[in-house]
Parts: structure tokens; C-alpha cells; sequence
């Protein structure tokens, strides 16, 4: 059977011992259908029994693997090892630990701050007395058409990729993250919740406007769910509680309100009405900036033809939402 | 030393539902240790679904429910038990229902049921693909919400007795590499299976390693049934990871070398779709004479052909078969056919408990697949052992919670914490003739070949002397990672002392079984005895520490054991 040389390049890191992290190498024979997990347990098997990392399911549905290949974030038990170096036409791997969680030791990071994040946002269902039975004689009523609108998101096995990935949670230490606010989104939208809308709070207060729906956390996920599509839908349950006297729903407001009017978005209104005279005042000179180098367009701006049409199209979207 | 009312180990679906149950108690002190964080837990890799008579979908009862879990087990289960399950199922499963599990519904608002393998009607709730994975998730959510205390990464290593009353557990933080007494009233072990023994060819995770069998046969706690080991008949061949039964029901061919669809000679009118052991059989005897395949890496197996199926309907009806192969063998069923093989999948056998999940030393509970109440007997049937551990959970829980309102600490000898720390340094020792890699592989071998599908006298008592073999030369064994931050080689080196002292249990249990019932297959004693086998059977190991075998009655109520023909 087919069979390949591959060099491991891992990195290592013990704080409690080395002052760095460093890379070590190792090559192996890779055959046909070995996946990266088998591949870090064949090496620590045969060649370097210290090296760590986690695994536990070895399909997909624990969590425990997710690690860096050539630095993109992936579970290591659903990833074949010819695949990669195919795509990256190498044969050399580079095998990191996931980002935004410290590490423990070489692969093994501490996830426990983004857990206990996702514990503080009430991640579990708070019954509805009206909707809940009071005994266990009969089952709520859930429609199908009811759970697909949070079905998908109860697909998470908390493997923190997606949290690993997202620069948000780097820079804003109060934000939520991927995970934990699709989570949030998932119980608002249970019928059998009694917090519903009202959940958007706690998005609210962990940060959710700050998402800049960069997309990075549903491209990595390996559960093919898209976090930031919760995270969308809960601000939009959140600006119909009326939570909407922040910057986020503001910008969103204005947003619509441009698209209503001209057609087209109107970079220099939207901070106006989202921020107000003062905010604008205070990023006046790097928009100035902007116009000057043509990363923004200038203020004035005329109807666009197809103008009526995307109200028409806007109007209808807003009722079906 | 750290002290709790109750101390749980295992965070599945068992231990979870044990924790939820001792939380509704206001003022008692209880934990939960894991090795792996909660939802990691295997529960998780459940598919299929779970059993419950709700009759959503057709007219069902709890007795029928409980008849066609007795007749599954091959008459072997205990009667009182299955009837306390099923009657309990319905409303455990709208209990989960109404924490917010997002189970499949039907289009008037009910949870729906589907068919399931041995069962008259749908009985089986499910959530699409992933039902244990939501369980798991839900019961999670529910034990923060009531604010369960949690020790993840934590690995139990010793149960600690007086030999009547339990004292507690010791156990290794994975994180520090720090040892503690745990002091506990009570402790439910809650630590899943153990068909990790057959290493190379099993769906289980990396850690079911029969830890908690392991540390109550030590304990001189009694283990039941242990011969019972259930395969699935499609295993992926490198992994053993489960590819559903949805392949075959959608019309997948079994193919040998020779591109014979071979189930014509094993089940001619019902060919792929005949029952899982009788697939099972089929699989192994092909590859026993020589009729299947055999990889660079020494894996034997036979082909799952699915293309003539067309790109269309895989697409459609299998996509995610078709990632799983993709993913984990690097085969597109669509063009190529996946090889596979029967897979070491489901423990019905584990530590002797009655209905409460009681063990013979006060204080000590088991629950879950650890455990044998028994309520699977030879034979489980899928769907029951999701239903198994919430139920049992349950109940050991309420029953620990009132043990401990009723009893105080007793003494809890310090020297048994000495005793582990001693133990691990003796492994960092060791001259490291022999590698955990090797004889892991042999004790896999011996198992699958000893103790597997077939079983015969001769070559059971040839794997019981090799497993014995294989425990001495796991003295030499050497854990060379002498740093104590997360050492996985120590850990995994514990994991297989573990699956080496369980694994003699089985064959031993596999040999005095002398007939063919459920799972246990002896070609040397082809047929059910139950003149002489309808018993349990019960292994524990003398303080000299060979094991010892007896038998105990099965409990039967109202149904009288009859021939198992389907
Ligand atoms: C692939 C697959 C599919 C299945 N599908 C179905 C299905 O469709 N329907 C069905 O009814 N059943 C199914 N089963 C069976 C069922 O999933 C299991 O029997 C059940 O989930 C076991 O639950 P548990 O709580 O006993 O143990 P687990 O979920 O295995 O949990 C064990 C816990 O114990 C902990 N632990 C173990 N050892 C130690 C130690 N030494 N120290 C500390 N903690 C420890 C682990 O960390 C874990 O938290 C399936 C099994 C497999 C493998
Ligand atoms: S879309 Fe939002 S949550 Fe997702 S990675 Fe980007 S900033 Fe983070
Ligand atoms: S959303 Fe996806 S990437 Fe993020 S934790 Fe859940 S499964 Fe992992
Ligand atoms: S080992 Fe469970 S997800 Fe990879």
C-alpha cells in the first residue's frame, strides 16, 4: 500500500521547564488513511513518549483534538495526513497548539477560560412554566419548524476552535466568543425557554456587537456551524427587546436606514448615527485619511437606480425575519 | 484531604444523571471527577438513539418494551431490572425533554420514534445522527445550572475500603501530577466500558479502558457476565470506527476476495440485513478461511461496496457515511468500496450491582456500562444502554444521597495515597525491557483471536495464559515522560494495567461459559444450555489475588426463557 516520508515539525512547551516553546522534528512513514491524531500517537508510541496532547473519540465528536496544522486550526483525529500535504504540496508538517488559550504543555492548551466564559452566560435551558409541563406525563410541543431554527447550533461538541480562531477574543477579554454566544442564541430561541429574547442581554453584555462577522470562526469549524450566524440572529433578537441605545445595534440601525434611503451605504452617516457628532469628531481625521488614499467614499452620494427595488426587496426580507 | 458526601467517577451519561439527581438535595457535598472534561465523555459518539415506550408513533407498552429487552439478552437479563427500566423510560425521557433536549420531532409536536434492531415497534427517540451527543450536552448544561462541582482531568486510580463501608478514592490530577485522598460517604463509579481491550479493532474511545472494573476487582468488589463483549459487524478496518447500520439498510453489499457478495451462504433471504452477531460470524469466518483481505499494516477485512448505489443516493441518503470514510480511511464510497471489519463496540458485563446500583461494600455504587444490574444479559439491544444510564444514573444517585443522610465518614487510611505514589514510581523505574505499544497490540491480538467473535476451548486457554503472560511482562513496562504536567504516558500506561486485568476476567468468565448465548458464541458448544447456563456468572479476584469464579441465578418474573429465533 501507499506509503509516504513526512516530517513532523511540532511544537514543544513545557512552562513549567523550558523558557520557550521550541519546534523538534520527527519523520515517519505515513501510510494511505492515517489521520494526524494516529500519526501524533504513532510517534509518541515509537519515538518521544513525552509528547502531549489530547485525544479521546478519535471521530470527530468529543472536542479534545483540535490542534494547529501548518496553522490552521482542525481537529487532529479528522484529518488525513495525505490530504494536507497534498493541499500545502509538502511533506512537511507543522503541528501547533490552537490559539487564545494558554498552553498546558506542547499541544495540550487550557480551555477552561473559555468554558467558564460560557458558564457565566446561562448556557441551559431555564423552563417556561407555560410551555414546560409540570409533570412527566406528557412532552412539550416542538414543532420541526421550531427546532431547525436552533438545531444546527446543538450540533457543538466545544472543541474551541472557533474561539481559537477569533481575533475578537484576542483583543476584548470581556468578549463572549464563537461558541459560547451561539450557545446563548440556541436558548433564546427554544420554545421551552423562559429567558427567550430576553437572552440578548447576556450577549449584549458579553460584548456580541463586537463581532466583526469576519467569518474565520464558521470557516474553521469542523461541525460546519456558523457561530456568527448565531451571534447575527441574537443581535437581532436583541434590537427587537429595544436593547438598541449601543454603538452595535446604532450602526446596524443606521445601516438600514442608509440602505432605505439612498441604496447605498453612506460610510460617512453611518458613524454619525451610530456614534453620534462627538465619535465622528473624534475618527474625523482617519476618515479624512480614508477619502484622501480612496479607501472610503466621499460624502456626497447620489440614488442608485435600482434604489426602489431594494426597498421593496429590504421591506419584504424585514417581514419574513 | 479533599471531602465530599458523595463523590461521583465519570462524567458520561451515567455520572451526569447521578450528579443531576444528588444536586436536587440541598446541602450535600458532591463531585464529579472525569479523566476527559464532561462532554468529551463517550456518551457523546451515541448515534442510533434511545428506547422508550411512548407509543408516539405506534400503540407500545412499557411490558413490550421489557419483553423484547429479555428476549434480546438471550434470557439472560434480570427480569426485575428490565421491567424497572422500561417502566421508568417514558418519563426519564421527557424529564430530558423538558431540560431542553432537542430531540427529533414529529409534525405535531411530538418526539419522534423510529425502528430499531430487535425491537416490535419505533421505540427509539433519537436526535438525527447525534443523540448521545445532545444527551451528554443537556445533561452538561442542566449540572451547571445547578452548580455541580466538577474535577475535569482527573484520573481515579484506588478505591479505598474497610472492606464493609467505603472511605474514598485516590486519584491523580493530570494537570499537576499531584496524588489526593479523596474522602467520600459515597461513590458511584460511573466510568463506561471497556472494549478498548480489543484495541485494534474496537469503536470505543481511547479511554475506555475499564478503569472502573479494574479498581473494583482490586478492591475484591465482584465483576458480573464479564464473557459478554458485543460486536458490530462494520468497523472502518484501520480504526474500528462505527459505520452505521444505515449502509447496509440502504442496500450496501459485502464483498470478499474473490467479489463474492458472501452473505448469500449465511443468510440467504435477508443477505446484509440479517442480525448484527450473525453478520458479525459471516464477516469473521470469510476472513478465517482466507477469503478476505489483508493491508500492508496486517489488517484483515472485507469490503462494504456502496457504489452501485450511484454518486446520487450516497450523496443524498449516506453523506455522512461518506465523510466518515472520507475523513478516517481516505476512501470515497462513492468510488471505491470501504473495508471493514466486526468491531469490538459495546460491554454488557461489568460490576455486580443490584438495582440501586449497590455493590457488596456499603457506600460503593456502580452505574452505567461499568456496571451490570443487569439489564442487557447476553445481548443488548441498540438503544437500551442510553436509556441503561440515565435510568441507573438515576437511581444510584437517590440512593447515595439517602446513604449518605444516614451515615457519617468513616476512617480513611492515609497509607493507601502512599501506596499509588509508590506504585507510579515503581513504573518510572521499571528497566524498560517491554513497550506499552507492543504488548497493547499483543493483548489486542490475544483478545481478538482468544476471546472474539469465536470462541473454543483450546484457544481460550491459550489467551488465558498469554494475557497472564502479558501482566508479568507489563512489570517491565517503563514510563520514560518523568514529568508530571500532564503525562499521557503515565496515563496511558495506567489505562493498560487497567484493560490487562479485565481482559483476564473475560476469558476466564468466556471459558466456563460452556454454551453459545448472545454475543458468546463457542464453536465448541454451539447451543443456549440454560439447564446449566442461565446464570450469571460472578469473578472476583481473593486477596491471594487469583480470580475466583461463581454463578449467581437470573432473576426471572414473568417471561419464560424460549428459544431465541428471529
Ligand atoms: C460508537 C458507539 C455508538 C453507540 N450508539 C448507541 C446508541 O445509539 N444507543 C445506545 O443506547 N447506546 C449506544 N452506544 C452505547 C452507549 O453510548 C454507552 O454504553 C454509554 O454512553 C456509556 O455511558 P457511561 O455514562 O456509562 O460512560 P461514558 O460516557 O463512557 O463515560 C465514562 C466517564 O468516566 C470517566 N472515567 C473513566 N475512567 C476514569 C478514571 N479512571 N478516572 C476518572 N474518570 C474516569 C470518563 O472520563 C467519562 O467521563 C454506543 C456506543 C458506541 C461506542
Ligand atoms: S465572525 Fe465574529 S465571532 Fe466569528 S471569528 Fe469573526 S469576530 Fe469572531
Ligand atoms: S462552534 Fe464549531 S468550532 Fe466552535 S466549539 Fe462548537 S463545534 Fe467547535
Ligand atoms: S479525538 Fe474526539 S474530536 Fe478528535
Amino acid at each position: 500500500m501507499e506509503s509516504r516520508k513526512v516530517i513532523f515539525r511540532i511544537k514543544r512547551f513545557n512552562p513549567k521547564k523550558d523558557e520557550r516553546p521550541y519546534y523538534k522534528e520527527y519523520e515517519i512513514d505515513v501510510p494511505k488513511g492515517m489521520t494526524i491524531l494516529e500519526a501524533l500517537q504513532y510517534i509518541k508510541d515509537n519515538i518521544d513518549p513525552t509528547l502531549a496532547f489530547r485525544a479521546f473519540c478519535r471521530s470527530a465528536i468529543c472536542g479534545s483534538c483540535s490542534v494547529k496544522i501548518n496553522g490552521y486550526p482542525k481537529l487532529a483525529c479528522k484529518t488525513q495526513v495525505f490530504n494536507e500535504l497534498d493541499v500545502y504540496n509538502t511533506n512537511i508538517l507543522t503541528i501547533e497548539p490552537i490559539d487564545n488559550m494558554e498552553v498546558i504543555r506542547d499541544l495540550i492548551v487550557d480551555w477552561d477560560s473559555a468554558i467558564q466564559k460560557m458558564e457565566k452566560m446561562r448556557p441551559y435551558l431555564i423552563p417556561d412554566p407555560e410551555v414546560v409541563p409540570e409533570t412527566l406525563d406528557e412532552e412539550c410541543k416542538v414543532y420541526p419548524h421550531e427546532l431547525k431554527k436552533f438545531d444546527k447550533f446543538t450540533d457543538c461538541i466545544l472543541c474551541t476552535t472557533c474561539y481559537s480562531a477569533c481575533g475578537i477574543v484576542r483583543v476584548d477579554s470581556n468578549y463572549g466568543g464563537p461558541f459560547p454566544l451561539a450557545r446563548v442564541y440556541r436558548f433564546a430561541v427554544d420554545p421551552r425557554d423562559s429567558l427567550k429574547k430576553e437572552r440578548a442581554k447576556i450577549g449584549f453584555s458579553f460584548d456580541m456587537w463586537n463581532c466583526v462577522r469576519c467569518n474565520k470562526c464558521a470557516d474553521v469549524c469542523p461541525k460546519h456551524i456558523a457561530p456568527v450566524d448565531g451571534i447575527m440572529k441574537l443581535r437581532g433578537l436583541s434590537i427587537e427587546i429595544g436593547l438598541r441605545n449601543n454603538p452595535g445595534a446604532r450602526h446596524v440601525m443606521a445601516f438600514y436606514k442608509s440602505l432605505q434611503e439612498s441604496g447605498m451605504l453612506n460610510e460617512v452617516l453611518l458613524p454619525l448615527r451610530t456614534k453620534g457628532i462627538k465619535g465622528v469628531l473624534e475618527n474625523l481625521s482617519i476618515g479624512i485619511k480614508m477619502i484622501l488614499k480612496g479607501k472610503a467614499h466621499s460624502p456626497i452620494m447620489k440614488p442608485i437606480k435600482e434604489h426602489e427595488t431594494l426597498k421593496e426587496v429590504m421591506k419584504r426580507a424585514m417581514e419574513v425575519e | 484531604m479533599l471531602q465530599y458526601d458523595i463523590l461521583i467517577v465519570g462524567a458520561g451519561g451515567a455520572g451526569l444523571y447521578a450528579a443531576l439527581e444528588t444536586s436536587k438535595r440541598k446541602g450535600l457535598k458532591v463531585a464529579v471527577i472525569s479523566k476527559v472534561f464532561p462532554t468529551r465523555s463517550h456518551t457523546g459518539a451515541a448515534q442510533g438513539g434511545v428506547n422508550a415506550a411512548l407509543g408516539n408513533v405506534a400503540p407500545d407498552s412499557p411490558e413490550k418494551h421489557a419483553y423484547d429487552t429479555v428476549k434480546g439478552s438471550d434470557f439472560l437479563a434480570d427480569q426485575d431490572a428490565v421491567e424497572l427500566m422500561c417502566e421508568m423510560a417514558p418519563k426519564i425521557i421527557r424529564e430530558m425533554e423538558h431540560m431542553g433536549l432537542p430531540f427529533s420531532r414529529l409534525e405535531n409536536g411530538k418526539i419522534a420514534q423510529r425502528p430499531f434492531g430487535g425491537a416490535s415497534f419505533p421505540r427509539t427517540c433519537y436526535s438525527a445522527d447525534k443523540t448521545g451527543h445532545v444527551m451528554l450536552q443537556t445533561l452538561y448544561e442542566q449540572c451547571i445550572k445547578n452548580n455541580v462541582t466538577f474535577l475535569n482531568e482527573w484520573f481515579a486510580l484506588s478505591l479505598v475500603h474497610n472492606g464493609e463501608r467505603i472511605a474514598g478514592v485516590v486519584a491523580l490530577d493530570l494537570r499537576t501530577g499531584e496524588i489526593h485522598g479523596m474522602r467520600a460517604k459515597a461513590v458511584i463509579l460511573a466510568t463506561g466500558g471497556h472494549a478498548r481491550i480489543y484495541w485494534k479493532r474496537t469503536s470505543n474511545a481511547l479511554g475506555n479502558t475499564g478503569d472502573g472494573p479494574a479498581m473494583a476487582l482490586r478492591a475484591g468488589v465482584p465483576l458480573k457476565d464479564m464473557e459478554f463483549v458485543q460486536f458490530h459487524p462494520t468497523g472502518l478496518r484501520r480504526t474500528g470506527i462505527l459505520v452505521t447500520e444505515g449502509a447496509r439498510g440502504e442496500g450496501g453489499y459485502l464483498i470478499n476476495k474473490d467479489g463474492e457478495r458472501f452473505m448469500k451462504r449465511y443468510a440467504p433471504e435477508k443477505m446484509e440485513l440479517a442480525p448484527r452477531d450473525l453478520v458479525s460470524r459471516a464477516i469473521e469466518t470469510e476472513i478465517m478461511e482466507g477469503r478476505g483481505f489483508k493491508d500492508s499494516e496486517g489488517n484483515e477485512f472485507v469490503y462494504l461496496d456502496l457504489r452501485h448505489l450511484g454518486k446520487k443516493k450516497i450523496l443524498e441518503r449516506l453523506p455522512q457515511i461518506r465523510e466518515l470514510a472520507i475523513d478516517f480511511e481516505g476512501v470515497d464510497p462513492i468510488e471505491e468500496p470501504i473495508p471493514i471489519r466486526p468491531t469490538a463496540h459495546y460491554s454488557m458485563g461489568g460490576i455486580d450491582t443490584d438495582i440501586y446500583g449497590r455493590t457488596i461494600i456499603k457506600g460503593l455504587y456502580a452505574a452505567g456500562e461499568c456496571g451490570c444490574v443487569s439489564v442487557h444479559g447476553a445481548n443488548r439491544l441498540g438503544g437500551n444502554s442510553l436509556l441503561d444510564i440515565v435510568v441507573f444514573g438515576k437511581l444510584a444517585g437517590e440512593d447515595a444521597a439517602n446513604f449518605v443522610a444516614e451515615n457519617s465518614f468513616i476512617p480513611f487510611d492515609e497509607s493507601e495515597v502512599r501506596k499509588e505514589e509508590e506504585k507510579i514510581k515503581a513504573l518510572f523505574d521499571n528497566d524498560g525491557k517491554e513497550r506499552l505499544v507492543d504488548l497493547r497490540n499483543e493483548l489486542s491480538d490475544v483478545m481478538t483471536y482468544g476471546a472474539g467473535i469465536f470462541r473454543e476451548e483450546k484457544k481460550m486457554k491459550e489467551a488465558l495464559e498469554k494475557v497472564r503472560e502479558i501482566k508479568e511482562r507489563a512489570k517491565h513496562i517503563k514510563v520514560y515522560d518523568k514529568d508530571m504536567t500532564f503525562n499521557t504516558n503515565l496515563q496511558q500506561t495506567l489505562e493498560f494495567l487497567n484493560m490487562v486485568e479485565v481482559a483476564e476476567t473475560i476469558v476466564l468468565g468466556a471459558l466456563e461459559r460452556k454454551e453459545s448465548r448472545g454475543a458468546h458464541s463457542r464453536t465448541d458448544y454451539p447451543k443456549r444450555d440454560d439447564e446449566n447456563f442461565l446464570k450469571h456468572s460472578i469473578i472476583e479476584r481473593t486477596p491471594d489475588g487469583d480470580l475466583k469464579i461463581s454463578w449467581k441465578p437470573v432473576k426471572i418474573t414473568k417471561f419464560q426463557p424460549e428459544e431465541r429465533k428471529y
